[in-house]
């Protein structure tokens, strides 16, 4: 136990530093293009918190509370992607099917939406039901595809996102578009699928206890079920898990599958939530972010809403730099890629430490051998 | 325009000009793609690999004049390429190195060079124009195209040869065709082709008989991101004369699609890459026609699945066969015994 606890510390002591270590590069390449860097970056740091103003009346006010509010939306997408991942990397699987299943949940959302007329609770559960269910046949595709047949599942992935984005596109244009719209749209949805807001001045919707509940959810599925058992044996070590009786073909399917319903949800927490419509493009790039968010959260569902939390506050730091500094919001992805490339970087630990015993004298690490024995 | 009208242009020569140019950004990175793949390192940052030299590629072309004047003109557009092609070989040297030295996931760190290939273009692109969408307030020269003489008048041959208005191609064009040639040659009548293909089907034997598993994956990554680099220059300084955003749009992805549906083979791979870019070129014209054109982008990656599931299903067929082959032998041979 107190081994694990010693090792969960390195490793959040890890995290910290490369996260510190990419903002301060962040920072320089920031002080390269700016004429302001400081205050492009004290936005990036402190844009999303809301501000209290304090009047000579010694009234107060909070000002804010949108950007505040684009803070949580963000993280609930982030937070659900986020889970998505973890499950796939849990298995050691690979997936960068997210854009795809997110794409074909708001599809499927957006279609129970406009055409199924039903009350207001059964309408939004039976919405969230069917993004689910796409996400989930968009996600066993590939993994049915790896387990069975052995195909690659990171070429098959991406080949899917191709065709699900497409394939969301031509149904929107041919069948789903608003005629009388200028631009390429649906209709608003009824009053009855769209998700009710529970911060007002906010587009914070009850799609914060969805993700609250997934998170549950997946914890509960890693952690206390036999799927979830399955699935953290077969990513240690398939062949053990193997020879102890489990069939990694179904699980590998299965992971892919229950990741897929969670893309799935984002994909109609986008639709049912922030947008309440189909749009052409609905927030490209973002099937990718699950994977910074996962990698932040070491694939524990516990703390995938504290990473997407903190990457979501970046992200909107980021909008609210671009408007108001010289800096464009592109920045993050920068400090994104060097998170990713420092946390996937296993063997940096060793060798600093290495290069840290090297550097002290024999008896200092004579001493602390001792210490440690 | 009419069903027989767009029939017409399809089955033309100029049509054919149009695959060839539309696949050269496919081609160089699948050839790219494919010596990673055979080195058992999937290099999946063909596609921030391209979008970089791309834009390195305008940049120092446009540029170059105002920084370093007095060079003969011809001078900058090569430049360009140059620095174009150094930008996405230190993009790959960084891939290289976090996996091999620091133990990092392949595809997460290639992963991570997309990101910051993607993120970082628009934001070197703001801060050097004020424009987020593309350069087109730079004046960027094109790489010179090359006509082939005395076939212009001949009226098919000439259309095929120097393209639909007899301009020729872009020098990065013949480029990606003698990649084919040369990448076959490198993969198959080498040495070091020979090693990087044993590491790529079994490192821990190729290191067994001596080969530098190591040394052989950095060479395999740093080929692949010369020949990505060189697909992105032709897409910025040949096929349009431009940098826009994210202005790849996924040829590095399909690239890796080809070298799947290629068999994981050069001539193969060359064939996925005419289909797609063919696909490509298809789309415009029946765009005319009313057909929908997402229906049509569709069309590649289904057949890359269709092609990933028949080479599996072939595979585990021989595997049985070849199993049940050995048991009947065995069995025999014990009943001589």
């Amino acid at each position: 136990m107190n081994e694990a606890r010693q090792k969960f510390s390195l490793e959040f002591m890890r995290i910290v530093v490369v996260i510190v270590l990419a903002l301060l590069l962040g920072f320089v390449i920031t002080a390269m293009v700016s004429s302001d860097p400081v205050d492009a970056y004290r936005e990036l740091l402190t844009g999303p918190l809301p501000k209290i103003t304090i009047n000579d009346n010694g009234d107060w006010q909070l000002r804010g509370i949108n950007r505040f509010g684009n803070w949580l939306e963000d993280s609930i997408t982030l937070t659900l992607l986020g889970l998505s991942i973890a499950i796939v990397f849990k298995a050691r699987q690979f997936s960068l099917g997210a854009e795809g299943q997110l794409t074909l949940g708001a599809l499927g959302a957006g279609i129970v939406s406009l055409y199924i007329p039903a009350p207001f609770v059964i309408h939004i559960g039976l919405a969230l039901l069917v993004a689910g269910f796409f996400g989930y046949i968009w996600g066993l595709i590939p993994g049915a595809l790896k387990a069975y047949l052995n195909a690659d599942e990171i070429v098959s992935t991406l080949m899917l996102n191709i065709i699900a984005i497409q394939l969301y596109q031509f149904i929107l244009t041919r069948y789903l578009k608003d005629p009388t719209a200028g631009y390429v749209g649906t209709e608003f949805f009824p009053e009855s699928a769209i998700l009710p807001v529970v911060i007002p001045g906010t587009r914070v919707t009850i799609a914060l206890f969805i993700a609250i509940i997934a998170i549950v959810a997946v914890w509960f599925l890693m952690s206390r079920t036999p799927l979830g058992y399955e699935i953290r044996m077969l990513g240690a070590n398939r062949r053990f898990a193997e020879y102890g009786g489990i069939n990694a073909k179904r699980v590998i399917a299965l992971s892919m599958g229950l990741s897929g319903i969670l893309a799935g949800l984002a994909g109609a927490h986008l639709s049912m939530g922030l947008l309440k419509q189909l749009t052409l493009t609905l927030s490209p790039n973002i099937g990718f972010e699950g994977i910074v968010v996962a990698m932040l959260a070491r694939n524990d569902p516990k703390f995938v809403p504290v990473a997407a939390l903190f990457y979501g506050y970046l992200r909107t730091g980021a909008q609210i730099m671009e408007r108001s500094s010289d800096v464009t919001r592109e920045m993050v992805l920068v400090i994104q890629a060097i998170i990713i490339l420092f946390i996937t970087a296993e063997r940096i630990v060793p060798l600093v430490q290495g290069w840290w015993l090297h550097r002290q004298s024999p008896e200092a690490i004579l001493d602390s051998a001792e210490a440690k024995g | 325009m009419t069903f027989e009208t767009v029939l017409a242009s399809i089955f033309s020569a100029a049509f054919i000009a149009t695959i060839i140019r539309a696949s050269t950004p496919i081609i160089l990175p699948a050839m790219g793609g494919l010596i990673s793949e055979l080195a058992g390192v999937i290099n999946i940052a063909l596609e921030g690999i391209m979008l970089t030299a791309a834009f390195f590629g305008v940049v120092v072309g446009a540029l170059g004049p105002e920084w370093l004047p007095g060079l003969p003109v011809w001078v900058y557009p090569w430049l360009g390429a140059l620095v174009g092609v150094l930008a996405g070989l230190i993009l790959t040297l960084i891939i290289a190195f976090f996996h091999l030295e620091l133990g990092a996931d392949v595809i997460l760190a290639a992963l991570a060079i997309n990101i910051l290939a993607s993120g970082g273009t628009v934001f070197i692109m703001f801060a050097l124009t004020g424009d987020k969408g593309s350069t087109s307030t730079l004046a960027s020269p094109a790489m010179p195209s090359i006509i082939i003489p005395f076939v212009g008048s001949i009226p098919v041959v000439g259309q095929i040869f120097n393209g639909e208005n007899l301009t020729g191609y872009n020098i990065i064009t013949y480029a990606a065709f003698l990649s084919v040639a040369l990448v076959w040659l490198f993969l198959y009548r080498t040495r070091l082709g020979t090693h990087l293909r044993a590491v790529g089907e079994n490192p821990v034997a190729a290191a067994s008989v001596g080969i530098d598993v190591k040394r052989v994956q950095y060479i395999a990554l740093l080929m692949s991101g010369f020949l990505a680099a060189l697909g992105g220059i032709n897409l910025s300084m040949g096929y349009l004369t431009l940098f826009q955003t994210n202005m790849t749009a996924g040829r590095g992805y399909i690239a890796l699609a080809a070298v799947f549906l290629g068999n994981r083979n050069p001539l193969g791979t060359l064939i996925a890459a005419l289909i797609f870019g063919a696909a490509g070129a298809l789309e415009a014209q029946l765009g005319t026609l009313n057909i929908p054109s997402q229906l049509i982008t569709m069309i590649p990656p289904i057949v890359t699945i269709a092609a990933l599931v028949i080479y599996n299903v072939r595979r585990q067929a021989q595997m049985a066969a070849n199993a049940r082959k050995f048991q009947e032998k065995m069995e025999s041979e014990h009943k001589v015994v």
